[in-house]
């Protein structure tokens, strides 16, 4: 048995009266690369969001490492950091440079000093190909480039689990592969991975475990072959028709 | 002037009123404790009284600063002080700020060439006279009025004067005259006369004297005996202004008495011709700033730093306000409660603030503080304080636009990072902030220049106060406001360019070239 990272039990989530995340349950296993997909607005980002407190839950529980993250005691700034995110707006800091806007998180979270956040820095800018960037603001960048940016800042405080909200879909077509590359680059390094997404060919061939959104609720889960391959309800089928026939 | 005044005081008042610490406390402050006498006048009345560079002619230092005062007023305020065995200080006040002064015990007497009125003892006490002034009128020498020698002779001209004294009252006299709407100064009479909107100014022998000797164009006019303005002895007495119940009153009007006549006489002779006059040869800029250049300096020199150092210190306020402002509400309920009401002081002090004027502000600052607890502030830190904490109020608003402009993404991004609000307040959201506020910063630093004129309440010597001192004294009020005008440009139009260099700087160029990268290590793939 692999170690459970992740336990999410019924997480519940309302905006007023709109009711959009029902009755979630899932469990994430260190290593394991989850993906999450669905039509927009049944609830994938929300989901996501949850999971780091962005968005806090309504109801239902949240567990790290057995922990329950909404507990008065729970530090809440540690587990964002060991729980990376990257956005699907890149969010990086305009004010700073690529190598600040990786540097400077690092040292306030996680308190390194500085040599030591920039060298962690530089190594993972280089994988990238990112480094002859490392001076340049985030204005001066593409949008691949930034969201390679985005990805190397959340991978340079060692998290233990990255959350992708849509990673690819601000960027122009040719830029998608750039970052996709990248990311199972990560997928690759054992890291654990929860992705929402529209790529399907990413759900696929990377993720061990595929959930399907509809409605606020997942409506089907199971390994890439099982719900690609085989999927059981209608909605499933109905959804993966439209999305590989563009393909 | 008056309803000014009226203004002022009323604040005041309710100031004290609130503080429920009526005139009882207002006696506290005595500034005659060390053997000094204080003295309080415009220096910018010739002749009575004036600043000028040197000490020549038996001049005084003026508190505080490189000038001098002399003139009538000070040479009497000295043989008082040496008859008193105190030492004779010289606080350059303005007209306005001179009742406040006195009342809140910055000064013991007011020796200004002032008249004590009816309206004026109800507040302050005065001595006996020390001049007798009489009505004159002035007029341009080529006016067909110029030899007028009754003032029956004026009929039909156009004729003014100060606003809310008796020489406009006077004007009543002359029949079939066009009694302007009053004016608020000398200064501006006398560019009124020039100009031609009007034939003649009722003055005083002393000042009519003086607009002859600084200004050839300008005649005052010498009326035959009876036919003269008819004026009442309150009115044409000068007197010394003391606060009620001065212990030295008695003493200074035993002083007064022995001055006899003649001696006054001579005494105004001398300042008449003393004062400082201007020099005609020459081009009148190379003059102004010739004769005056030092003082302008200083002027400049002092709205300058108040400006600047209000702006900085009304900026670091501003950011601190900006970031309480934006804390997320805590779980605690306490620690919520607590914030909230920090909130709800905050917004008071930018409400406050922003909703009254600048000038008001520091009348209450340095006279009420006087007045009510007895604290005797220095103008300078005075007009520092007022100006930094009006700039905050409004440079909170401005930073609290900045954050709100700032795309949510930023916050959310170093929330997820796991950074405290502290952090991403000051490493991401601020610099950002203030980028975007930087145009209204700038806007603020630059009314701030121009602004700082108010504190001439507080009579701060910054660079109005001191143009209107040497446009007292050189009657060339186009020339120097002119001058002025030209200092406050540069400095606004530098501050805006050396604004925009900055912000320039900050957003750094538009593209990223690779190749100029010292740390590159590899070429860059190109896919």
């Amino acid at each position: 048995m692999s170690e459970t990272i992740l336990d999410v039990q019924n997480l519940r989530k309302t905006f007023g009266n709109h009711e959009v995340l029902r009755d979630i349950n899932l469990t994430v296993d260190k290593g394991e690369v989850l993906t999450i997909i669905g039509r927009s607005g049944s609830g994938k980002s929300t989901l996501l969001r949850g999971l780091n407190l962005l968005e806090p839950p309504t109801a239902g529980k949240i567990l790290f490492h057995g922990k329950d993250v909404q507990a008065e005691d729970f530090n809440l700034a540690t587990y964002r950091a060991k729980v990376g995110m990257v956005f699907q707006n890149f969010n990086l800091f305009n004010n700073l440079t690529v190598i600040d806007n990786i540097v400077v998180p690092q040292m306030s979270v996680l308190k390194r000093d500085q040599n030591t956040a920039k060298q962690h820095a530089l190594d993972i800018l280089n994988q990238m190909g990112m480094d002859p960037f490392i001076n340049a603001k985030p204005a001066q960048l593409s949008g691949g480039q930034k969201q390679r940016v985005a990805i190397a800042r959340a991978e340079a405080m060692d998290p233990e689990v990255l959350l992708f909200d849509e990673p690819t879909s601000a960027l122009d077509p040719e830029m998608v592969d750039d970052v996709l590359n990248a990311m199972t680059d990560l997928a690759k390094t054992g890291l654990t991975m929860i992705v929402v997404t529209h790529e399907m060919e990413f759900a696929r061939d990377v993720s061990d475990q595929v959930l399907f959104m509809n409605d606020g609720v997942i409506a089907e889960s199971g390994t890439p072959d099982q719900i690609f391959g085989n999927p059981q309800k209608a909605e499933t089928k109905d959804f993966l028709k439209r999305y590989l026939s563009r393909a | 002037m008056k309803k000014f005044w009226i203004a002022i005081s009323s604040v005041l008042v309710a100031l004290a009123v609130l503080l429920g610490l009526h005139s009882t406390t207002a006696q506290t402050t005595q500034a005659a404790t060390n053997g000094t006498f204080k003295v309080g006048m415009e220096c910018g009345y010739a002749p009575f009284n004036w600043t000028q560079n040197t000490n020549s002619h038996g001049a005084v230092k003026i508190q505080g600063s490189n000038t001098w005062a002399n003139g009538y007023d000070v040479q009497t305020a000295k043989i008082i002080a040496k008859k008193l065995n105190k030492k004779l200080v010289v606080v350059k006040t303005k007209w306005n700020g001179l009742l406040p002064s006195l009342t809140s015990g910055k000064i013991d007497a007011i020796v200004a060439g002032m008249s004590p009125t009816p309206e004026r003892r109800k507040s302050i006490d005065f001595t006996n006279p020390y001049y007798v002034s009489q009505l004159t009128m002035v007029v341009k020498r080529s006016s067909k009025y110029a030899n007028a020698h009754s003032i029956q002779d004026f009929k039909g001209a156009k004729i003014t004067a100060q606003l809310s004294t008796y020489h406009y009252d006077a004007i009543k006299q002359i029949k079939g005259v066009l009694r302007q709407p009053a004016m608020d100064d000398f200064p501006a009479m006398r560019v009124a006369l020039e100009s031609g909107t009007i034939d003649g100014y009722v003055s005083e022998v002393p000042e009519g004297i003086t607009a002859e000797a600084a200004n050839p164009d300008l005649k005052m006019i010498h009326f035959n005996k009876g036919q003269g303005f008819k004026t009442s002895a309150s009115d044409t007495n000068l007197a010394i202004g003391v606060r009620k119940g001065y212990s030295e009153t008695n003493k200074i009007n035993n002083i007064l008495a022995g001055m006899s006549k003649k001696q006054r006489s001579q005494r105004m002779n001398e300042a008449v011709a003393n004062q400082p006059s201007t020099a005609s040869k020459g081009n009148w800029f190379v003059n102004i700033l010739k004769q005056y250049g030092g003082m302008l300096l200083t002027g400049t020199g002092m709205t300058l730093l108040i400006s600047l150092v209000g702006t900085i210190v009304g900026f670091i306020i501003g950011l601190l306000v900006g970031i309480v402002r934006t804390i997320p509400a805590p779980k605690n309920t306490g620690e919520r409660g607590l914030l909230a009401f920090a909130k709800w002081l905050l917004s008071v002090y930018i409400e406050v603030f922003r909703g009254t004027p600048m000038i008001v502000q520091a009348a209450v600052l340095y006279y009420g503080a006087a007045q009510a607890l007895g604290v005797n502030m220095d103008r300078t830190v005075a007009a520092l304080i007022i100006v930094s904490i009006n700039t905050g109020a409004y440079i909170s608003e401005i930073i609290r636009g900045g954050i709100i402009s700032v795309d949510p993404g930023q916050t959310e991004a170093a929330s997820a990072l796991g950074m405290t609000h502290w952090q991403t307040m000051t490493k991401v959201v601020l610099p950002q902030a203030v980028r975007n506020s930087l145009p209204a910063v700038t806007n603020e630093f630059i009314v701030n220049i121009k602004d700082t004129s108010v504190l001439s309440i507080i009579s701060v010597s910054e660079l109005f106060f001191t143009a209107e001192t040497i446009a007292g004294q050189n009657f060339q009020f186009f020339h120097t406001y002119l001058v002025v005008s030209l200092i406050y440009l540069v400095l606004t139009f530098t501050i805006s360019r050396l604004f925009r260099l900055i912000e320039k700087h900050l957003d750094g160029p538009k593209d990223y070239n690779v190749m100029n990268n010292q740390m590159q290590v590899e070429t860059p793939k190109i896919k």
